[in-house]
């Protein structure tokens, strides 16, 4: 597989930064360094010609949760005592298991951007490509998929985000947002 | 972090040592205080208005450019997020009240059922915003981009609510903190 030279600095950036995020003791750093992680696979995404993709990482990755985790630090305590982490073995063992797995399973996918997959030459896809527009009249195909053709799939994901509010009122045992 | 929390003793005896800055649940009183600063309240004020822009073309423009409802609600509510971190997240909580946040929620997603089951009325299937080109032209393109602007009220409002949840919330544990600044406050 060849790798542009741009992407393989944003992956090489995601390897630190992801590191970072999980080696570092103090735990504001290893946020920021999650965020810039998150960061790193949003610029991934627009290289990779995935743009809606992209803003959601950017906006909800490297944006809004990593304000959440920083409101939840600082209702809890850090402490910084050492500059890093220490890795135990079970944790080790796990990331072995992991990294094992997906070293396993990924070169079982196709190629980025390989004419032959399914993504590209599959019938579904082919029609949506054909008729979202002359159905739709949206030109943005992702947008006539989530709404128009999946708008069932998309009205469950809205019921998940609702979902997840009410859930954050019964956790944090609060009747009202504000 | 997996650890520390395995073991709470051994987490206990080493925030012990750091001046007894490690309870797992910090009491009001020791959170960090709300510092002005005169560059990121300046900052934050030129920029947001550009950011609600910004939000408000991608809830919109969803069907033409790259977005739509979810990314551009999440733009849309960063707004407020910069607000709180800029002017306190306590005063900025004291303008807006739930009833608020809880309509525009349950807009969105009213917005969303009432273009699903309209469905219906215009001879077609729940959901099935074709059948809207027999009402006016480029129904369907309205009816999705209507759809979009509902997701975005839906996730701006919950991503403004689950900031002032954790920004100004009461702890979980509540009898281990001291409630008597914060409640009347909020609501």
């Amino acid at each position: 597989m060849s790798l542009s030279v741009p992407v393989a600095a944003v992956l090489l950036f995601m390897l630190g930064s992801a590191l970072a995020a999980a080696a570092l003791r103090d735990v504001v750093g290893s946020i920021v360094a999650f965020a810039g992680y998150s960061f790193g696979v949003a610029v991934l995404w627009a290289l990779l010609r995935a743009p809606d993709v992209a803003l959601t990482e950017a906006a909800v990755g490297a944006g809004i949760t990593t304000v959440l985790f920083l409101l939840t630090i600082a209702r809890t305590s850090v402490s910084r005592s050492e500059r890093f982490e220490g890795i135990s073995l079970r944790s080790g063992l796990a990331v072995v298991a992991i990294v094992v797995t997906v070293g396993a399973t990924v070169p079982a996918l196709p190629p980025v951007g390989a004419a032959g997959t399914p993504v590209l030459a599959g019938d579904v896809s082919q029609y949506y490509l054909t008729n979202a527009y002359d159905q739709t009249g949206v030109t943005n195909v992702v947008t006539a998929v989530l709404v128009g053709y999946r708008g069932f799939d998309t009205l469950g994901e809205v019921a998940v985000v609702f979902a997840a509010g009410i859930a954050m009122l019964l956790v944090l045992r609060r009747e009202a947002f504000v | 972090m997996s650890d520390a929390d395995a073991d709470p003793d051994a987490a206990a005896d080493i925030d012990d040592e750091v001046d007894g800055e490690g309870t797992l649940s910090r009491p009001a009183s020791e959170r960090p205080p709300y510092v002005e600063s005169t560059i990121i309240m300046t900052t934050v004020r030129v920029i947001a208005p550009f950011v609600l822009t910004l939000g408000a073309f991608v809830m919109l423009h969803g069907a033409s450019s790259a977005g739509g409802g979810f990314q551009g609600g999440v733009i849309a509510a960063t707004t407020v997020v910069m607000l709180g971190f800029a002017f306190g997240i306590e005063p900025i909580a004291a303008h807006l009240r739930n009833e608020q946040l809880a309509l525009l929620v349950l807009s969105g997603v009213g917005t969303f059922l009432v273009v699903g089951f309209g469905g219906y009325l215009v001879g077609g299937n729940f959901l099935q915003v074709s059948g809207y080109e027999t009402l006016f032209h480029n129904g369907s393109k309205y009816s999705i981009e209507l759809v979009e602007v509902g997701i975005g009220v839906v996730v701006s409002g919950v991503i403004t609510g689950l900031f002032f949840l954790l920004g100004t919330g009461v702890d979980t544990g509540a009898e281990e903190t001291d409630t008597d600044t914060e409640p009347e406050a909020d609501r």
